[in-house]
């Protein structure tokens, strides 16, 4: 088995033997529901029953896809990563014969189908109660594959991120800051539509809305497979940008001295 | 000077000693809170008053909430750890001390990110809340009050695990949800939602009440928010020493 593939198999394994922290994460996200619904349902009653077209309940099947594909990942992967540069922990796995951000993806990556498998299940069921059945069933079938390469994305961002801190030393706290990238600009609180125009524009630019947009978007009912090739498409850049951040960042330790 | 007062002092000390760090780590949560103040912004922006609350009533309800979290969950960071701490044993180097274990557990740790909302709320308050005198002894009162139960709450729903074991597990739970609630305002919610936030989860007690107190005051929602606060401090202090009963030392070596 590749050691990427067992990496994966482990983060999967570790994850699903791990019911307590997945039942409060599954139980938060059917709170952030509850509360999505609340808030939603009373914007969209004070604006005649659709905001830029959409209803009440395309927000809330929005609201459900993009809140599942961010829960799925680990919030603090910016910080972790920034610690084990700062510390010099990195210097350890490099001893490994294989890529560290490579390797460290590829676990995050099995935990977060493990989650998102449940997310996808529990938040799919609290969002059928809320809401009822889906705008559109073929939509709803294209957010699910969208929903994985959204938490991909977002894990090979955070690596890019935290990554910087071969350079800095440092990156505490500073998942905070990335979060809110995901939050506004990734669509994760607000779709796009509702932004004024220049700040949706800008959005549109940035990766961030692949993250969490793109499978609301697709969940709420607009059933376009380029948004699949938008997330595609930055997944790929987003997956060299890290391993190359790493790469540098290595060569960089083992110039100086780890 | 009494104990507790001196190990908070302490715990502010110990995390004012590394003065770089503590400042960036207050800067970075200032910053995240800004980006909520922006959402709520951008909300209102599109959507338009809703059910009676406008933009200015929510920087208010923020604005307490920031000072709430940032006193219960930044000076006294560990009202959040209580199940953790339980399960780790790590209750044991309170017990042994001739000082109220509860009240120095709370005090022992500050958590510096947290002190940023501390900080920013009452600038916040200051700057889109229309402070007026009143406003502001308002603003003050709803927000010890709902610090108060925060903490209460906190410590009741990590003190749980003395009595269920696993992990504080449930106290997480509580935490996410009493500050997800809190976090928005309270008329948007209806039915089985509403009762909820009124008694298994009082998050109408941290930011809701206060925030109606501030716009519009009203006698006997004083009196009861202040009468909830004296419930949850009661009643936190009741299952931690409930619960403190069934504690057996988690004998841990200590190197």
């Amino acid at each position: 088995m590749s050691p990427y593939l067992a990496g994966f198999s482990r983060g999967f394994r570790s994850t699903v033997v791990a019911p307590g922290e997945m039942a409060v994460r599954m139980g938060f996200l059917v709170i952030v529901l509850v509360v999505m619904a609340a808030l939603w349902t009373a914007a969209v009653d004070a604006n005649g029953g659709s905001l830029e077209g959409y209803t009440r309940d395309g927000l809330l099947w929005y609201v459900f896809a993009a809140q599942a594909a961010v829960i799925a990942v680990r919030p603090r992967t910016v910080e972790e990563v920034g610690e084990e540069i700062g510390s010099g922990a990195v210097a350890v796995q490099m001893l490994r014969p294989v890529s560290v951000a490579g390797l460290r993806m590829a676990i995050e990556g099995g935990e977060a189908l493990a989650r998102l498998t449940a997310a996808l299940l529990v938040g799919g069921i609290a969002t059928w109660v809320l809401a009822g059945p889906p705008p559109s069933v073929g939509a709803l079938a294209l957010a699910v594959p969208a929903t994985a390469l959204g938490a991909a994305a977002n894990i090979a961002s955070q690596h890019a991120f935290g990554g910087v801190a071969f350079w800095l030393l440092d990156a505490k706290s500073s998942w905070f800051v990335y979060q809110k990238l995901v939050f506004i600009p990734g669509g994760m609180l607000i779709p796009l539509e509702l932004l004024p125009h220049g700040l949706e524009v800008a959005c549109r630019v940035l990766p961030f809305a692949t993250m969490a947009y793109v499978p609301g978007r697709l969940a709420s009912g607009d059933a376009d497979p380029a948004l699949l090739l938008w997330q595609a498409g930055w997944l790929a850049v987003l997956l060299v940008v890290a391993l190359g951040v790493f790469a540098a960042g290595q060569r960089r330790l083992e110039v100086l001295g780890g | 000077m009494s104990a507790v007062a001196a190990t908070l002092r302490t715990a502010l000390a110990d995390g004012w000693a590394n003065r770089s760090s503590f400042g960036f780590q207050m800067l970075l949560m200032i910053v995240n809170d800004i980006t909520w103040v922006l959402f709520w912004a951008l909300f209102f922006n599109r959507v338009g008053t809703i059910r009676g609350w406008n933009p200015d009533d929510v920087y208010v309800l923020f604005s307490i909430l920031l000072v709430s979290s940032g006193a219960a969950l930044g000076l006294l960071a560990n009202s959040r750890r209580i199940g953790q701490l339980a399960a780790d044993g790590a209750l044991d180097e309170t017990l042994v001390l001739p000082v109220a274990a509860l009240p120095h557990i709370l005090t022992m740790r500050i958590d510096a990110a947290l002190m940023g909302d501390l900080a920013f709320g009452p600038v916040l308050f200051l700057l889109a809340g229309h402070p007026t005198p009143e406003r502001t002894a308002l603003f003050v009162l709803g927000s010890l009050a709902g610090t108060v139960v925060l903490v209460g709450f906190l410590v009741a729903t990590g003190a749980l695990t003395l009595f269920v074991g696993g992990r504080g597990e449930q106290g997480d739970l509580g935490f996410n949800a009493i500050l997800l609630f809190a976090s928005y305002p309270l008329d948007i919610f209806g039915g089985a939602t509403k009762v909820l936030l009124f008694t298994a989860v009082p998050a109408a007690f941290v930011t809701g009440l206060p925030a109606r107190l501030v716009r519009d005051f009203d006698a006997a929602t004083a009196a009861l928010l202040l009468g909830m606060a004296a419930f949850f401090a009661v009643f936190g202090w009741a299952v931690f020493s409930l619960g403190l009963r069934r504690y057996s030392s988690g004998s841990v070596w200590m190197s």
